[in-house]
Parts: structure tokens; sequence; C-alpha cells
């Protein structure tokens, strides 16, 4: 909302230098965002007078006009028609950014020097006449800025209004926030009651059909008039807060709506058929040329104003091509109503159609001052328009709208606030914006809001009118007394918050990525058709297409990541990041949220460094990484099984696992497939791991209660078999601990061989194998011969042999 | 025989014991460790000893060669430790062999940092789900469809009833539906708006914060995020709230803090206000608790809410929203 402090002054005494007056606004609620003077491009434009004029030798429709701009004479090419000695003309100096955006320069005109441009209304945008240089008053002194010379120079303060406070969608509304902090009493406009003469309705009537729709509707009627460009107040009003002005008939309901927040229509009255009106909904499929020149379709929840035959106007948004007001028109009827903001909002929604009118609407006017902005429009149409009143006004009112009177306990007040305020002070605040206040009981008052107060309902909405006008920041702050309950912490903020710090500890970096991806995702990632990652839940609306679908996978994000990376020559990634995939059941419910960790790696395991030789990372690396992230997480006994072709779209056979625990699935991981890189444009090995956070919540853990520690040394013994390559390795330990022999206490897997001495198509496979007995030391003989049985069971088993 | 091998062990350890510098005791070292030292040879001529004899001779011997080797091992170390050779040193500047940790995403940090204050204070923690029906999102929260408060919010649909949250605020309503007053939450999640340029992303992170009992005021709302903002910031962060509008909150506020970057005075930051918009506020308002089935009567409450990304790049010196998402590594690196 753009208000200038010159028309503020209208209907306010205003003392204060701007900048309180500013701050004063912002902590009552209407926060002032920015304070501008509109007519700031006009700052090198002067008042300039015509002192001579000759023609220009190489052009005859150009003149060259000497024209005094106050401390010198300057030449300046014109081709205005008007131009004449000791006329003074809005004279333009080089360095004006005029408003079409062009810088005006010191230039040479059909080889004639030109020190500044003469200029029309258009030109400064100060009206919409172009045809000649501007005319201004003769008694204004050369040399003098044109916009203060003209009374141009103001303050236009842009206000950002909350949604409530429709009753200061107009300067009125406004000043009258100023007047009360100011304590200054508002000066309304004269209105005069419309008189007993109902004259208007021997010209017209208006019927009401949808009365939930429409619950007021009043017309005015004024023949006569000459349409015309507005006087120059009216125009400097109307573009000092970025209306442009069209017409004198259309400027008045603009500049009404502006006034005091009543937005109004003026319909050609000769065009509209029958000389009435009729307010009713459309007939669903009615089409409808609006003003803006578009055909518009409507349907039956839309309100239309209409004259004996066809719609005129699609009700609070937009008026009827068929009945608008040009240069021919003679007799206008004007509108000015109470529609239902729900209905005109819903209109608005519908035809797409937002217009300063259904902004107002939709927010609520004023029921109560229908009829005041009718009768000052009609007058200023009467005036402005030179033309004939018709005595009286229509005012149909089907509906009547109540402002409900509302009882405020002093002492609740002062609860909810956390500060006492006292009676007469609630009072003297309340009254101070219009609201009219009694007393009911001894810690009561009745209080009745004005009928532009529309967003005002229950007593907590009184108390935080006493508390703004009182003042936020002189309510005291104090800390509450309050027991309640202490739950349990939530366990998925927990674990989340854990892998965190576990995978910062291993070296990644932690990565947020968008909740919305591309839904062709699915297919770079090679997902089968009947993948459960393809249960996409769509966005409608989304930004872009890239971020149509919510992400069924943290995959692509990070991938994503890695190529934005790469581009900028950052070769070497660990990252990892902990959010929800979104699994659709559909539209119309609630998706399946699955909180998930995935990690990321490639390039260098590390970077070169003088201890260890440049080397790429591999499966083993984040293997390494998950490993030790799920021992963090006190999850024992995980497994990593050869993934199932079927499973592993995007990643290589072969190349990729299965994390198992206790028998659940929780996650995968494993190079990331020739082809999705590929499809995602990157050049460079990556490996991956996605964990199931919600599955990884389910595991019971290890169980942490403290154990003997052992008494008596143990003995170990190496064993190297040598076994196929398909064979793997921790299936050969697997094998150890499933023989059950009470003695061994752990078994490590310390190297893998193969070439040189190994046959093709094997490799040896070397176990340590730490034996403990919890009674006595153990004897060599003891030891020897378990391992011998062991690797024998070994050797059959697994068809190996032993190392020559 | 045996007395040999210990009379050559005594001989050698008396001249380790006398030795004074590091050449010395190599001296020692050859003469009797090396391969013709006196130590090896007595080794080799062991096998000129009746077999029986052999073992224990050897054992000896052997005991011996170790025994001094550690003797002379020991020295060396103690002179260095005493007086430090200059041909003894390592070069401590290079880097060490250990992997640097990596980084939290600087939202996390902040985050954490917000929650931990709150906890603190005694709040609990929730969370609920980012896509929301249209009811949790908007309609418990006193946002009937059609009301142009939804306006204020760009809001990203999945369904007529589905939406995109648009805010953490559905949460509130989600813990009131099971607990009963009182009660102290707060909730930090993902939020989804359609907007997007230097200073909005289509997705961003709140904090919101709910606390709900008997006797519950506007004062002491101001109590707990005057204390939130000095521990968040520092005790010279002035506050100032200011009147404004949110659907669910009567009287609702704007909660602006002193420009962290010019400490009032008005910069490029805080648009030369002095003051920066930190945080949103108010009292719960009746019909959020009515649609909870509290007693209006009884039960009052306050909610706030934060954005993590604004306070972040107040608290960091980010310039750009968007460097969130955009992980580049760089700037990850760098928190």
């Amino acid at each position: 909302m753009k208000v200038s402090l010159s028309w503020l002054k209208d209907y306010v005494r205003i003392e204060t230098d701007i900048h309180d007056l500013t701050s004063a606004l912002t902590m009552a609620g209407l926060e002032v965002e920015s304070i501008a003077d509109p007519f700031d491009y006009l700052e090198k434009v002067v008042v300039g007078r015509i002192i001579e004029i000759k023609p220009h030798p190489n052009a005859g429709n150009l003149k060259i006009c000497r024209v005094d701009a106050g401390d010198r004479i300057l030449q300046v090419v014109c081709g205005a028609p008007n131009v004449k000695e000791n006329l003074l003309a809005p004279l333009a100096l080089p360095g004006t950014v005029l408003p079409d955006g062009s810088l005006l320069a010191e230039c040479e005109i059909r080889g004639q020097t030109s020190e500044g441009m003469l200029c029309s209304e258009r030109e400064l945008e100060l009206g919409e006449d172009g045809s000649g240089i501007m005319v201004l008053p003769g008694n204004l002194q050369a040399g003098c800025n044109i916009a203060r010379a003209i009374g141009l120079s103001d303050y236009v303060l842009e206000i950002g209004l909350t949604p409530n406070r429709s009753d200061c969608l107009s300067v009125i509304g406004i000043a009258r926030e100023i007047a009360a902090i100011q304590k200054f009493k508002i000066k309304y406009p004269d209105v005069r009651r419309p008189g007993k003469n109902k004259e208007i309705f021997d010209f017209t009537s208006v019927k009401i059909e949808a009365p939930e729709h429409c619950p007021r509707y009043a017309a005015a009627l004024v023949a006569d008039i000459t349409v015309a460009p507005s006087p120059f107040w009216l125009r400097k009003r109307l573009i000092s807060v970025g209306q442009r002005p069209i017409n004198n008939i259309v400027d008045i309901t603009n500049f009404i709506m502006l006034e005091c927040g009543q937005p109004l229509h003026a319909f050609d009255f000769d065009l509209l058929a029958e000389n009435r009106i009729v307010v009713r909904t459309a007939t669903k499929g009615e089409t409808f040329i609006t003003l803006d020149r578009k055909e518009r379709t409507l349907d039956p929840d839309m309100l239309m104003i209409c004259d004996g035959k066809k719609p005129a106007a699609i009700a609070g948004v937009m008026g009827g091509l068929n009945s608008e007001i040009g240069s021919s028109t003679k007799r206008v009827l004007i509108e000015s109503a109470y529609f239902n903001p729900l209905s005109i909002r819903k209109t608005s929604k519908k035809t797409g159609l937002s217009t300063e009118a259904s902004y107002r609407f939709e927010r609520g006017v004023d029921p109560g001052g229908t009829v005041k902005a009718l009768v000052r429009a009609a007058g200023l149409v009467t005036e402005i328009g030179k033309g004939k009143s018709i005595k009286g006004i229509i005012d149909e009112y089907p509906l009547i709208q109540k402002t409900e009177t509302i009882e405020l306990s002093i002492s609740a007040t002062g609860r909810v606030l956390g500060t006492e305020l006292d009676k007469s002070t609630i009072k003297s605040l309340l009254e101070s914006i219009e609201f009219k206040v009694k007393n009911s009981g001894a810690d009561t008052i009745k209080v009745t809001p004005p009928s532009f107060r529309v967003d005002i309902a229950r007593p907590v909405d009184l108390m935080e009118e006493a508390a703004r006008l009182y003042g936020y920041n002189r309510i005291p702050a104090s800390l509450p007394l309050m027991q309640s309950e202490t739950t349990q912490p939530l366990k998925t903020l927990a674990l989340r918050e854990n892998i965190k710090n576990i995978m910062t500890g291993l070296s990644f970096t932690e990565t947020v990525n968008y909740s919305f991806i591309c839904e062709s995702s699915c297919d770079r990632l090679n997902l089968s058709s009947d993948d459960p990652k393809r249960r996409l839940l769509h966005v409608l609306n989304p930004l872009t297409e890239e971020q149509n679908v919510m992400r069924t996978s943290l995959v692509p994000g990070l991938l994503e990541t890695m190529h934005r990376n790469l581009s900028q020559q950052t070769r070497n990634l660990n990252i990892f990041e902990t959010g929800k995939m979104f699994l659709s059941k559909g539209n119309e419910s609630l998706p399946e949220e699955i909180e998930m960790a995935a990690g990321l790696m490639t390039g260098g395991r590390y970077s070169q460094s003088w201890y260890e030789n440049d080397a790429d990372c591999d499966f083993y690396d984040i293997k390494g990484a998950v490993e030790g992230l799920l021992a963090g997480l006190n999850i024992d006994n995980v497994r990593f099984t050869k993934m199932p072709v079927e499973l592993c779209s995007y990643t290589r056979y072969g190349y990729s696992a299965q994390i198992i625990a206790e028998n659940k699935t929780i996650g995968i991981i494993g190079e990331v497939h020739p082809e999705v890189l590929g499809n995602f444009d990157l050049k460079q090995k990556a490996f991956i791991f996605e964990l199931n956070c919600n599955t990884v919540l389910s595991l019971s853990g290890r169980d942490k209660t403290a154990g003997q520690l052992p008494k008596f040394p143990a003995s170990t013994r190496d064993i190297t078999i040598i076994t196929d390559k398909n064979i793997e390795a921790m299936s050969v330990l697997e094998k150890i601990n499933s023989i059950g022999e009470k003695l061994i206490e752990n078994t490590h897997l310390f190297d893998i061989f193969e070439g040189a001495s190994i046959p093709a198509g094997k490799r040896s496979v070397s176990i340590r194998i730490t034996y403990r007995s919890s009674e006595k030391t153990l004897e060599d003989g003891e030891v020897n011969n378990i391992h011998k049985n062991i690797t024998d069971r070994l050797t059959m088993e697994f068809g190996a042999s032993l190392p020559v | 025989m045996e007395k040999t091998i210990d009379q050559i062990c005594a001989d050698a350890l008396k001249e380790i014991e006398t030795a004074k510098s590091k050449d010395s005791l190599n001296a020692v070292s050859l003469k009797y460790l090396s391969r013709k030292g006196i130590v090896t040879q007595f080794l080799r001529s062991i096998s000129k000893l009746p077999p029986e004899e052999r073992p224990k001779a050897g054992e000896r011997a052997n005991e011996t060669k170790r025994l001094l080797e550690k003797a002379v091992e020991d020295a060396i170390n103690s002179l260095d430790a005493r007086s430090p050779a200059a041909d003894s040193f390592i070069d401590v500047s290079l880097p060490g062999r250990s992997a640097l940790p990596g980084s939290l995403h600087p939202i996390t940090q902040i985050t954490r940092q917000i929650c931990d204050i709150f906890t603190r204070m005694g709040f609990d923690i929730a969370e609920g789900p980012e896509v929301e029906s249209d009811y949790y999102n908007f309609e418990a929260l006193n946002i009937p469809k059609y009301h142009p408060a939804r306006d204020m919010q760009d809001t990203f649909y999945v369904s007529d009833n589905i939406v995109l949250r648009t805010h953490t605020s559905p949460i509130q309503v989600r813990v009131m539906e099971k607990r009963k007053p009182p009660l102290k939450v707060i909730a930090p999640g993902k939020v989804y708006r359609s907007d997007s340029d230097i200073t909005h992303t289509p997705m961003f992170h709140q904090v919101e914060g709910l606390m709900v009992g008997e006797n519950i005021s506007f004062g002491n709302l101001k109590g707990i995020l005057s204390n939130f903002v000095h521990l968040m910031f520092d005790e010279k962060t002035s506050l100032r709230f200011r009147p404004s509008f949110f659907p669910f909150t009567e009287p609702s506020a704007e909660v602006d803090i002193l420009c962290v970057m010019c400490r009032g005075k008005g910069c490029r930051v805080c648009s030369h206000t002095g003051w920066l918009e930190v945080l949103g506020a108010g009292m719960v308002h009746p019909a959020v608790f009515e649609n909870v089935g509290y007693d209006t009567s009884r039960i009052t409450g306050f909610a706030f809410g934060m954005g993590v990304e604004r306070i972040t790049m107040l608290k960091y010196g980010i310039d750009d929203i968007r460097k969130f998402f955009e992980n580049d590594f760089r700037f990850l690196r760098q928190f």
C-alpha cells in the first residue's frame, strides 16, 4: 500500500519528522517498508522560460529556442507546435533520466546544438498529453526545480500491510492510525447525506438476486458529463502512488478507492440494456469480455453485475468492455457495493484476475461506508465531469452486516499480556481508534468496533489493539513459571544427529539437497518400471520441471552435488546427507516418509601426500566408512551380501552389496553403475551407500553389559588356504565361527593374495585365529590340535588346498 | 666356556656404561655385535662344543647378544634424550597421517545451537511430516480455505488437500492433539514455499516453538525470546517487538534484533534500519486451542517461529541463501 505524505495531510495534522512518523507507524503494526519521492526523476528538470524563437536553418518543422534556465540561457531545439515566446515549460537538463529510461545529453540536432529538452506532459509522465510541450503557470520562477515549483515533491510511504488490516488499504485508514498515534483528530472529507428526493428511481433500478454474494449494492447516476483528462491535482494524487490517470470519471473512482478503501465502478449508463442493474451469479459456460479485452468463461459461483439482459462486470473484480466509459459517455452509473469477501476471492482465484478492487473486497471493505463513498464520488463526478447529478441514490441492503459487541475482561487482558493495564487506559486506547467502549462490570467493558474493523471478532483481538497502541515494547519481559512433563528424546532425531557426528568423524562432509528432484531422475537411475522408487509424489505447481517430484532416494541429489563440484574442479569428495524420501500412496493421502542416510565417495582416497601414493578410492573405502558408522551406532553382526542383479539398477552388478543386520536389509552399498554415471554426466567413478534409518531404528543393537576381562593369555595361530576366487572370504570366517569351537575367541582376516605362485582362478585367504580359555593357560599341543581340525574342515568344505 | 661368555658380557656392559658419545657406543656395538664381533664369533664357536653342551651355550650366547643390543640402544636413546644431536630429528612440520574430520552443514550447526538453547530451557523437540494435509498446515491453524492469509505463503500443492508444509507450525497442532498442557516444545524441520531468489529458496528450515499452560503471557514470550537471542547472539543484542499478524496467533508480533552487523547504525544488511527481522511470534489464537480441544478459559500459550537460514546467514556472514543447497565443497568446508 502506497500513500503520500501530502495526501495524508489532507486528513490529519502531521508535525513530526518523516522518520519519526514512519517508525511510529511501524511500531503500531503498519510496517513502513520504504520511503521514496515518486518524482525524484524530475531532479534535473527545471522551469524554463522561452525567450526567443528562431526557425531551424536545416529543418522546417524544428525551431531553435533560447530558454532561460534561471542561472543561464540555453539553446534548445524543439519541434512542438505550441512553443511561444514567454511561455513557461519544463526544461529537462542534460543528465535527466526520462521515465522511458533514456538519458538526456547535450546533442546536435540537424547541425544545431541542443542543450536541453522542452518536455510534454507525457514525456515526464505527468499526464497523457503528448501533443505539445507542457504549459506551466506563468507565475513560476525560471530555473526552479519543476517538482518543487508545482508541488510535486513528496514522500511516498510503502506500507507492508498484513492481511487483517483491510481498513488501512486507504489513505484515510492510514491517517486514522496516525491520528490515534499522535492523539490528533482526523478530519474526514465532507459528505452530505443523500436527500429525500429519489429522482434516480425514474431512471434505473437495482435488483440483487444473490444477497449472500452481495449483501449491499448502492448506485448513483450523473447525467450530461464530459469525459476528459482529470484536473492536475487529481492526476498528481494518482501518479504519486503509482496509478496511471485515464480519464476524469475512471480517475475519480480510483481516487475514492484510494482515499477511503471502497472500490467503485462506473458504467456507461446508456450502454446498460434496459438501463438497470441485476446482481446475479453467472450461468455455467457463459462468456464475458473484461476491460482488459480478454474473454472469460464464467461459472455459477461467480457473481456478475448485469444489465437487463447480459453481464456488464465481474462483481468486485473487473468491469466489462461492453459498458466501458469512453469519450462519448454522457451518463454514468456509479456502483458502490459490499460483496462477500469469500465470493470475490473465489472468483479472483478462478479467473486468475487480481485487481486493486478484488484485493480490497476479498479482505473486507467497510460495509458501513458504502453510501458515503458513493455520494462523495457522485459529487466529484458532477463537479469535475461538469455533469448534472440525478437526485437520490439507490441503496439495496438485503443482508445487514452487524458489528458484534465484545465483552472484554480487564484482568484477563492483564493475564494474557503479562502486564496490568487499567480500565481507563484500555478504554482510551480503544477509543482512539474509534471503538465504542461502555462499562459493563467491575472487571469488564463492552466494546463495539467500528464497521471498518472487520478483523475484530474476539476479546484477544481487542487485547492486541490495546497492546499495540500501548506499545509492545512497554510490556515487561518476564520468565514463565511452569512445570511440564519432559518426554523421551526423539529416537529418530537422536539417530540422525548420531549419524551426522560419526560421518563427519569419518571425514565425510554433510550436504543438504532439495527434497524435490526431477521426474526423469528415475530413468537416469535406470529404475525398472516396477521399482518402488517410482512411486513418485508429484508437486502440482513446481517452480521448475527440475523439481517436480519429491525424492524417492537421496542418491540423485548426491550425484548432482558431485556434478556441480566436479565442474568447480573439486575432484575428491566424501559427502553424506540425512533426510527423508517420500513414497507416494496416491495424491489424496500423505506419502510414506522414510528417513534415509546416504553417502558418496569419489576421486582420490587421499590427496597426494608425502606418506602415501595417490590412489583413487574404491568399494572398500566406502565400505570401511559404513562399517565405522554402523559400529559407532552399536550395530553388530552386519553382513554385506552380494547384491542380486534385479536389485541393483543404479549400482554396478558384481561391485555392490546389500547391508544386512538381524536378517533385515538396512541398506545398499556399491559402485555407481557406469550407465548411471553417464546419465548424470559424470566422468569418474563414484561409490555410494544408502541406509534406511527407520529399519536401523528397529534393530535391537548391541547389548551394553560389562563382561569379565580374560585372566589367561591367548594363543594365536595363522591359517592360509587357497580357494576358488568366487568363494567369499567372509564365508570362510563364518564357517570357522559356525564350527562352535568354544576356545576360539576371535577370527581375523589379514591377507588376500592372488597371482604369481597361486594358480589362476584361485587366491589365498589368510586368517588369524585367537584361542583362549577362561579357565587356564592353553597348551601348545591342545591349540595345535584344534587348529589342525579347523584347517582340515576348511580345506574339505571349500575344496581348498594349503600353500606349498 | 660359560665363564667366557659371562666375561664378555660384563666387559661389554662396562664399555657401554663408560661410552660418552654415540660414536663410541657404535664402536662398542661394532666390537661385540657386528659380523666379526666378539659375541658373533663366540656364537660361531658353539658348533665346536660337544653336542650336549651346545643348546645351553647357544641359548646363553643369544641371550647375551639381545641384552647387549638392548643396552646399546638404550644408551643411545638416553644420550639423545640428554643432549640432542644435530643429526637425530624428524620434520615435525610434515602433515600428520590422520584424516581430517568432515564438516557439518551450516544449517545443521545452527539448528543444533538453537535446539540446545531451548532444550536447556526445558523444551522438548518434536518433528512431523513434511508433506502435510491442508488441515494441519492451514485449517487447524485458523487459516481457512480462501482466506487472504493464504497469500502470505506461496504453497506447493500435491493435491487440493495435500501440501508441502509451508511452516513447521502443523507440528504444534499435532503435539497438542496428543498431549495435555502444560507443555514446552520446539519443532525444527524443512519447509517449502514456491519462491526463489537471493533471499528465498523453495526449501528452507524453520524452528517453531510452543509453550502452553495456565497464565502464560505475552511478557513470558518476550522473556523467553530475549533469553534465546542473548544466548544465540550476545547479551548486547537488543530486541524489539512489533505488532503484526499471523492467523494462528493473537496478539501477534514480529521480533527484530539490533543489526548484528552494524549494531544499529544502519547498513546494507539491515536495509539501513538498524534492525533485523528474525522471528515471528504471538499468543496462540483461541481458535487453534478450540481445534485441539483445549479449554481457552484456562489455557493460554505462545508460539514463535524462525528461519534457520536467516540466522545462519547472520551468524556466518553468508550473502546468498542459495549457497546452502548448492553444496559447493569449498563453501561447506568453511564451517
